[in-house]
């Protein structure tokens, strides 16, 4: 026990915060490779939301923000979406965002959890904001209203 | 006394989970999470009869990088004074979990220590971690990819595989490619070919009738295009002994296999899913003793039930666990795998018309059946044939329909009907089986930006097993970090007037910033507990949980 308190204290006190989006490869819905670094808007925000097709909370986020999809075209914001269906229910994301009509999302799959587990998420929805390539927003879970939260944080953080 | 360590543990665990201010790495990020519980005497399921009534889980993760070439991994978790109900004894006290070094430049990617990886959809390698299911499979060795050029990806791994703090004796050797050939097609569509190896070698148990060593084989090809997508995925496995009356046989030595086929069709707001998999004395274990173990421990390969996932307690009371493995119980009841199908079906009624409404309305129906497969089983003599495609007895089968609405700007509700037929005898090995009628009606009233109110109502009928049950939820956010709820389960038909349990919990939740706090008071229902297609039991108990989540970033 004391050996690992010891073990934290040697990292606890050189804990820093991180605010760079990580590089992983994940896949996207035809099941090609990409990398996590080309998804970012350059030279503006993007919002990533980890979902799950059986995860009723996170459909309802994506739902509430597809509904006014106009506005946040309009603030000029990337909207990337980040399954994290495994293979039991990853065949559901391709049906189901054409159902939805998610035609705005980026649709990306973390199908063993690199990116998820590199970003530190413990349980969806997760919600992160970027600038470029640096986090300027984290949430977790979701509650009805929370986008209208969200759709003021990006347009009190664009350029 | 144990909670005193526990407060101890947690403070630290939780303490420097918030210190800042580094000198010596940069990056470090950090992720802690805890899961207690204090159980309590219950006048109606029983006395708590085990030693420590006070248990929890608790999970630290540090990362760092230098460089952005240099990723460093470490976890700690401790089960203190013991792990909570139904984990495994090979999680004991605290210790390192997990280990690992990797080295990433362009094209390459060395891991040494523990890792995680996927081959393909997981059928023949998949190490991940769950820790609600107390899953944590990963490997301890070296994982090395590379890509050779935009349309060549070859990976190779080794190691011992992780069972609670300890390893498994056998060794898992794995090969993958990923080949795309989507160059050679027209138009915008995508074809990629995989092909993957994994050996178990397992010298521990080894003798003249069969080899230590387990080879496994896939081929997968994969095509999609705007609007149309097919895949297929193939295994082979080589000879393996049956475990039978609790032993491996050294007479019942039968190969494995596997097949999967997907395809679907989408287009204009209705999308069309189908799958079709066979499975014949599947499973793989990093070290055969491991089998039908009841922790989930040291297994390789993925094989989740290809049913539909449900977010409601009485959808979840009667759920199928897939049936990868042969099972000799008795001349009646012989298992030797799985076949069977799943189809989906969505569709989104457009806004503005007679039945879309002003919000639309999105429509999915679910099919799934699951059979033993069919073939001569010769139970005297321990052996079997099976044809390719012949159906056996019915394990299980569903259909769902689900109308989600949203009917205002405030108001919506989700309406769910599920009709299941679920073979015990085969499925849990016992006896009986229950066809049984599910409907599910649940609400959802936004009081303003803040506030809401979600209501859930559910009812299984059924003649069968334990008769009717009824099932509610209600739950109050009363801002966008704080919810409570209260929701009820109720098997009020229980012939037996003693089993006419409510199963009530009580609780909240509190976000804050990348912090989450939940807080639960209840009675836990027992038996299979399933998710994400993967099940494990938990006996019935009653008394406080809590869990903290916590990220830093």
């Amino acid at each position: 026990m004391k050996k690992i308190v010891f073990v934290l204290f040697f990292f606890g006190n050189s804990l820093i915060s991180q605010e760079k989006f990580p590089e992983i490869f994940l896949k996207t819905i035809n099941g090609k490779p990409i990398n996590s670094k080309t998804t970012y808007n350059d030279d503006g925000l993007t919002i990533y939301s980890f979902w799950a097709t059986w995860c009723v909370p996170c459909i309802n986020e994506l739902d509430n923000i597809n509904l006014e999809i106009e506005k946040w075209k309009e603030a000029k914001v990337k909207i990337v979406a980040i399954s994290t269906d495994d293979s039991r229910t990853k065949r559901r994301i391709r049906p189901l965002i054409n159902g939805k009509k998610w035609d705005f999302f980026d649709v990306l799959i973390d199908e063993n959890h690199n990116l998820k587990r590199a970003l530190n998420i413990n349980g969806i929805p997760h919600t992160i904001v970027t600038k470029g390539r640096n986090i300027i927003y984290r949430k977790i879970g979701y509650k009805p209203g929370d986008e209208n939260n969200l759709y003021d944080f990006v347009l009190n953080n664009s350029d | 006394m144990n909670f005193k360590r526990y407060l101890i543990l947690i403070l630290s665990f939780f303490g420097f989970n918030h210190v800042l201010n580094s000198q010596i790495l940069d990056n470090l990020t950090s992720s802690f999470e805890s899961f207690g519980a204090y159980y309590i005497d219950d006048s109606k399921t029983g006395d708590f009869s085990l030693d420590n009534r006070f248990r929890s889980n608790n999970y630290l993760n540090l990362k760092s990088n230098i460089k952005n070439k240099w990723n460093f991994e470490l976890q700690i978790e401790s089960f203190e004074p013991e792990p909570l109900l139904n984990f495994s004894p090979n999680f004991k006290k605290t210790n390192i979990s997990t280990f690992n070094v990797q080295y990433v430049n362009t094209n390459l990617n060395i891991q040494a220590g523990n890792f995680y990886e996927q081959f393909g959809s997981g059928m023949i390698l998949r190490f991940w971690e769950d820790k609600n299911l107390g899953i944590n499979n990963s490997i301890r060795g070296l994982n090395a990819k590379y890509r050779v050029n935009d349309n060549i990806f070859i990976s190779t791994l080794f190691g011992n595989q992780k069972k609670g703090f300890k390893y498994s004796k056998g060794y898992i050797f794995g090969f993958n490619s990923e080949l795309d050939f989507s160059k050679i097609t027209k138009n915008n569509s995508t074809f990629l070919i995989g092909f993957s190896y994994v050996g178990r070698n397992d010298k521990k148990i080894k003798n003249d009738f069969y080899k230590g060593t387990t080879n496994l084989f896939s081929a997968r090809l994969d095509y999609s295009s705007n609007a149309f997508y097919s895949n297929i995925e193939i295994i082979d496995k080589s000879s393996d002994p049956i475990y039978i009356f609790g032993t491996l046989s050294d007479t019942f030595i039968k190969k494995g296999s596997a097949i999967l086929l997907n395809s679907g069709y989408f287009k204009n707001g209705l999308g069309f899913d189908f799958t079709f998999r066979r499975l014949e004395n599947m499973t793989l274990y990093s070290e055969r003793k491991a089998f039908g173990n009841e922790f989930n421990e040291s297994i390789v390969n993925y094989l989740p039930a290809l049913t539909k996932q449900h977010d409601y307690s009485l959808a979840n009371l009667y759920v199928y666990a897939a049936q990868p493995n042969v099972s000799y119980q008795s001349n009646e009841l012989t298992k030797v795998g799985e076949i069977g199908i799943q189809a989906d079906l969505y569709y989104f009624i457009e806004r503005e018309t007679l039945l879309g409404g002003k919000y639309g309305t999105n429509i999915s129906l679910n099919t799934s059946f699951w059979n033993n497969l069919d073939g001569d089983f010769d139970f005297k003599n321990q052996n079997y044939n099976t044809e390719l495609l012949g159906f056996g007895k019915k394990y299980f089968s569903e259909f769902s329909l689900e109308i989600r609405k949203k009917w205002s700007p405030n108001f919506k509700n989700i309406v769910l009907f599920i009709n299941q037929y679920y073979n015990k005898k085969f499925i849990e090995e016992t006896f009986g089986e229950i066809k049984s009628n599910i409907i599910i009606v649940e609400n959802t009233l936004k009081i303003n930006d803040k506030k809401s109110v979600r209501l859930e109502l559910q009812h299984l009928s059924t003649v069968d097993d334990t008769k009717n049950w009824s099932a509610y939820a209600f739950e109050y956010n009363l801002s966008s970090a704080f919810s409570l709820y209260f929701s009820d389960l109720y098997n009020y038909q229980n012939p037996k007037n003693d089993k006419k349990i409510h199963y009530y919990n009580l609780g909240g939740s509190y976000n804050k910033g990348l912090s989450r706090y939940t807080i639960n008071y209840g009675r836990q229902r027992g038996g299979l507990i399933c998710t994400g297609g993967i099940c494990r039991y938990v006996p019935e108990s009653s008394g406080i949980s809590f869990t903290i989540t916590s990220s830093l970033f």
